[in-house]
């Protein structure tokens, strides 16, 4: 079942004292946070978070498409074995 | 690119897994050589299924029945780097960004990048035991050819006071 929307977003308090204080500086940081549960906000957009996987802290950074998206959902817990061939990766 | 599976049908046609990020375009990297000095092509006849021929004295003797195609089973198929078309811009084949010398700023080793991973939220380099995203601000310099990359690791936002940073 859906969360119900009067609720609103469920968001970590912490993690809106810590996207807050790396908004303001404007400099190359990471934001590491434990909460996968915690929804993404629009104002996260632009922030990379270090996301723990139970393992180490990988790097998301949160673009447009990701809001209302969990932040467990770009840091898996099972190890990845191998990629394509071809495959390229964007410098952001 | 690719590996070869089980046969299909009795013309000599396989089941390929193609390893490439469009499957359609597997057949544009060949001919792919098997590891042992034997050169293929391939063709699509089906969705992931091909038909294999191999190319004796530069001439594609294709794979003609299944007693054949069963002999092909478990085959990698690999293709030189240089058919792949350049990378443009800001994008580089993780192919290439395996294996670089990272250093810091001021020249420091950091390590060599391990993995580079995607999981839908840009990628990120795995060097060492330290995780940084592939960004400008982290990864100012990418220089294939000299095998290095400068990475200017980020710092970490604390909140003092804040439970949570102790753990």
């Amino acid at each position: 079942m859906a969360r119900s929307v009067w609720k609103g977003p469920f968001v970590d308090g912490y993690l809106l004292n810590k996207a807050e204080a790396s908004r303001g500086s404007g400099r190359n940081e990471i934001i590491k946070i434990w909460t996968r549960r915690s929804t993404i906000l629009p104002q996260f957009v632009g922030l990379t978070f270090g996301v723990y996987n139970g393992h180490k802290f990988l790097p998301v950074q949160v673009n447009e498409n990701m809001v209302g998206h969990k932040f467990g959902e770009f840091s898996p817990t099972r190890t990845f074995h191998g990629h394509s061939a071809d495959k390229k990766a964007r410098r952001g | 690119m690719g590996v070869v599976g089980r046969p299909h049908g009795v013309r000599g046609l396989l089941h390929v897994h193609s390893y490439t990020a469009d499957p359609a375009d597997l057949p544009a990297y060949g001919p792919f050589e098997d590891g042992r000095g034997r050169r293929f092509s391939l063709r699509w006849r089906g969705e992931g299924i091909a038909e294999l021929s191999e190319l004796i004295d530069g001439r594609p003797v294709p794979v003609a029945d299944r007693s054949q195609a069963e002999k092909l089973v478990n085959l990698s198929l690999y293709a030189d780097r240089d058919r792949l078309p350049p990378a443009g811009g800001d994008e580089f084949y993780l192919a290439d960004l395996i294996g670089l010398q990272a250093v810091g700023a001021d020249g420091t080793p950091l390590g060599q990048v391990d993995a580079v991973h995607d999981y839908g939220a840009g990628a990120s380099l795995e060097i060492g035991a330290l995780f940084v995203p592939f960004t400008r601000a982290a990864v100012p310099v990418v220089d294939i050819a000299a095998g290095r990359i400068t990475v200017v690791p980020p710092d970490e936002i604390v909140v003092p006071g804040r439970a949570d940073d102790a753990a």
